[in-house]
């Protein structure tokens, strides 16, 4: 029983480390909560099902559809909630508020035009599982975990390596400052939510079809914020770490304490862990973000 | 000046709103009040419930409606939130309704009672089978103005521990229950108490918060005492994850549950893991008594009424009018005196009778489903004992 908690904890924690590296990639940016991003996560597995479910896309053709489509979402997201906020120079709390608010008239807007049904992926995609030993792991769940790191990796090296992920450090270290030496941050900003949207999109066709679709699902996505916090706001590997820890913990807490408690026992972690690293696992001090 | 401008304006749509409020009060109408979950988890259910509403008063309207007056269905949406049900509950109240048909939820309907008692204006829930709904459970007294067309929860928790005992002939059992649903948490003690009664074991008994997506943790848990039946007692969404997580951890067992989970969300959700699973109803498609409405839905809709929350409606609808016909009143008081009194009266699921100690309905039989072939099948049915 031991082994199978651990390999289901992994499995969780890896759909709160995808999750949380989208949420992170903004923060460590524009340094507020983007409280819109479950709401985006859910239009990308809504996007991702009808193009399958109704269009006969092939699923290759219907994950990336969702990437594309959560990818404009969330760019589209910036340029109407916060753009505006960002040129007058607006506190973090307001872009807090206007992304609440953005995800609550996102979900409304599926609930009045899509409705409330839910919807689930066809089987044959959903039930694949590999037994070693008597300890079971769907084929999602270690495709989560590997694409989450996958997906670090290649954000890590974009960042390090192409013109824009410099330009994304360098408006991150101080926006003001990079703009003066020529980056053109309104640009920069764009590719960080097209970054964080394609991200959000993956992460909504796994979470469609791991569970279901429907209009609150984004919900879960304030899994990932904790999972960002344990790991350090604004750090990517942080964000991996954080919600693999947090998926191990809720697992064991549910399957040797009682899962009714679960929740007590994760905020409990992520005060205690606050209290003696105020910036988390991984956290640096802001100037050193990303 | 600016300030004036805008003084009268909004003086303007007050007045507005107060004459709009005043004219709706048509003497040739009568109001029926519907809190229905519209959207939210429950809305399958809620939809067809208003639906199946609307289809037979306008029906009823046609052949003259009530005491020389048309009916009109006022329905909002309750989102089966207790705090929803509540201001539902009042605009209605204030709307003038002669009595409410609904919730469906046993946490919205209690909820509801703490305004439609003073205010002394009946409700007729439609599948809320918690026993608290109608009696207070501090008082141990009768709700006045609370009534129901189903049954109650101890009865089909007896039901379900009885048919896993007796049909499936299991030995133990594990319950997987949702701790922030009053309907869940109460189900699964009635089923405990009557399947120890059978002389069955409990093996685990887990709870889970409302909202939960992932129960592998506790299924895992539950894999480890190879139970011979789990027992569900929740929704329809809850239980096809459940199932289907179940089927990933290669756990092979009977399911049982209660009537949250007819809806064919069930099959739709769970697929293959759902099958040959069973739940107690309180209507069934095959019921050839309510073929007719069926059809007639079917027809109208275009699409198949959600079991069996159109049926309730239906069945609370008519008791409705059967005690504004025998009080010759709309008066909402005089309603709720008529309605206790209610006896053999022929409504959509067979003939209606009002306990007046409890205000439920007496000898009301359960059905028993099975999931078979992606399709709800009716198994047996059992009556009061």
């Amino acid at each position: 029983m031991f082994i199978q908690t651990l390999v289901t904890g992994l499995a969780i924690g890896g759909i709160y480390a995808l999750m949380a590296v989208g949420y992170s990639l903004v923060f460590s940016i524009l340094n507020f909560s983007n409280f819109a991003y479950g709401s985006i996560i859910m239009l990308g597995a809504y996007i991702g099902y009808f193009s399958l479910m109704k269009m006969g896309v092939p699923v290759y053709g219907a994950i990336i559809a969702s990437i594309i489509g959560a990818a404009f979402l969330c760019l589209l997201n910036e340029r109407l909630a916060y753009s505006t906020l960002r040129k007058r120079n607006a506190s973090s709390l307001y872009f807090m508020i206007s992304a609440m608010g953005t995800s609550i008239f996102l979900e409304n807007l599926v609930y009045a035009t899509i409705g409330s049904r839910f919807y689930a992926f066809p089987e044959v995609l959903t039930q694949q599982n590999i037994s070693f030993g008597g300890v079971s792991i769907g084929l999602l769940d270690v495709f989560a975990i590997v694409f989450s790191f996958t997906a670090i990796y290649a954000l890590h090296y974009f960042l390090q390596n192409s013109r824009t992920g410099i330009a994304i450090r360098a408006a991150s270290y101080d926006m003001q400052v990079s703009q003066l030496n020529g980056v053109n941050i309104s640009k920069t900003i764009g590719w960080v939510f097209l970054l964080a949207g394609a991200l959000a999109g993956i992460s909504g066709m796994f979470l469609g079809m791991k569970y279901m679709v429907y209009p609150t699902m984004g919900w879960i996505t304030n899994k990932a914020y904790i999972a960002a916090v344990i790991g350090g706001l604004g750090s990517l590997p942080g964000a991996v770490v954080g919600g693999l820890l947090l998926g191990v913990l809720e697992t064991f807490v549910s399957a040797y304490v009682s899962s009714v408690v679960r929740d007590v026992f994760s905020f409990s972690l992520l005060v205690i862990l606050l209290l003696v690293l105020p910036t988390g696992l991984f956290g640096k001090f802001l100037e050193e973000k990303v | 000046m600016k300030m004036k401008w805008l003084a009268l304006i909004v003086l303007t749509i007050f007045t507005a709103v107060i004459a709009g409020c005043g004219t709706s009060g048509d003497a040739n109408i009568i109001k029926i009040g519907n809190a229905v979950a519209l959207t939210g988890d429950n809305s399958t259910w809620g939809q067809a419930e208003k639906n199946a509403l609307e289809m037979e008063i306008e029906k009823i309207n046609a052949k003259g409606g009530v005491l020389g007056k048309k009916l009109q269905l006022v329905a909002y949406d309750t989102r089966a939130d207790a705090t929803e049900g509540v201001n539902v509950t009042k605009r209605l109240i204030s709307d003038k309704v002669v009595g409410i048909i609904g919730p469906g939820q046993s946490g919205v309907a209690i909820a509801m009672s703490s305004v439609t008692e003073p205010a002394k204006v009946p409700f007729i829930a439609t599948s809320a089978t918690n026993p608290k709904v109608t009696v207070d459970d501090k008082t141990n007294k009768v709700r006045k103005y609370a009534f129901r067309t189903c049954f109650i929860d101890p009865f089909q928790g007896t039901v379900a521990a009885q048919f896993a005992a007796k049909e499936l002939k299991a030995k133990t059992a594990a319950i997987v229950y949702d701790v922030g649903s009053d309907y869940s948490a109460w189900l699964g003690k009635y089923f405990i108490a009557e399947f120890e009664k059978q002389g069955g074991k409990i093996v685990a008994n887990e709870a889970f918060r409302s909202g939960e997506l992932d129960y592998r943790a506790i299924l895992g848990k539950i894999k480890g005492t190879n139970p011979d039946v789990i027992f569900i007692p929740t929704m329809q969404k809850e239980a096809a994850l459940v199932m289907k997580q179940a089927a990933d951890l290669g756990i092979k067992t009977k399911f049982v549950g209660g009537d949250g989970w007819g809806s064919p969300d069930l099959i739709t959700l769970g697929g293959s893991a759902v099958e040959g699973s069973y739940f107690v109803n309180l209507a069934s498609m095959d019921d050839p008594d309510i073929q007719t409405f069926i059809k007639e839905y079917q027809a109208k809709y275009k699409a198949d009424p959600i079991m069996p929350n159109p049926v309730m409606a239906i069945d609370a609808l008519y008791a409705l009018i059967d005690a504004m016909t025998k009080t010759n009143s709309t008066d909402p008081a005089k309603i709720a005196e008529q309605l206790e009194k209610t006896k053999d009266l022929q409504v959509l699921s067979g003939k209606l009778t009002i306990d007046p100690n409890t205000h439920d309905p007496l000898n009301k039989p359960a059905i028993i489903q099975e999931v078979k072939d992606g399709k709800f099948v009716f198994k047996s049915k059992f009556v009061t004992q």
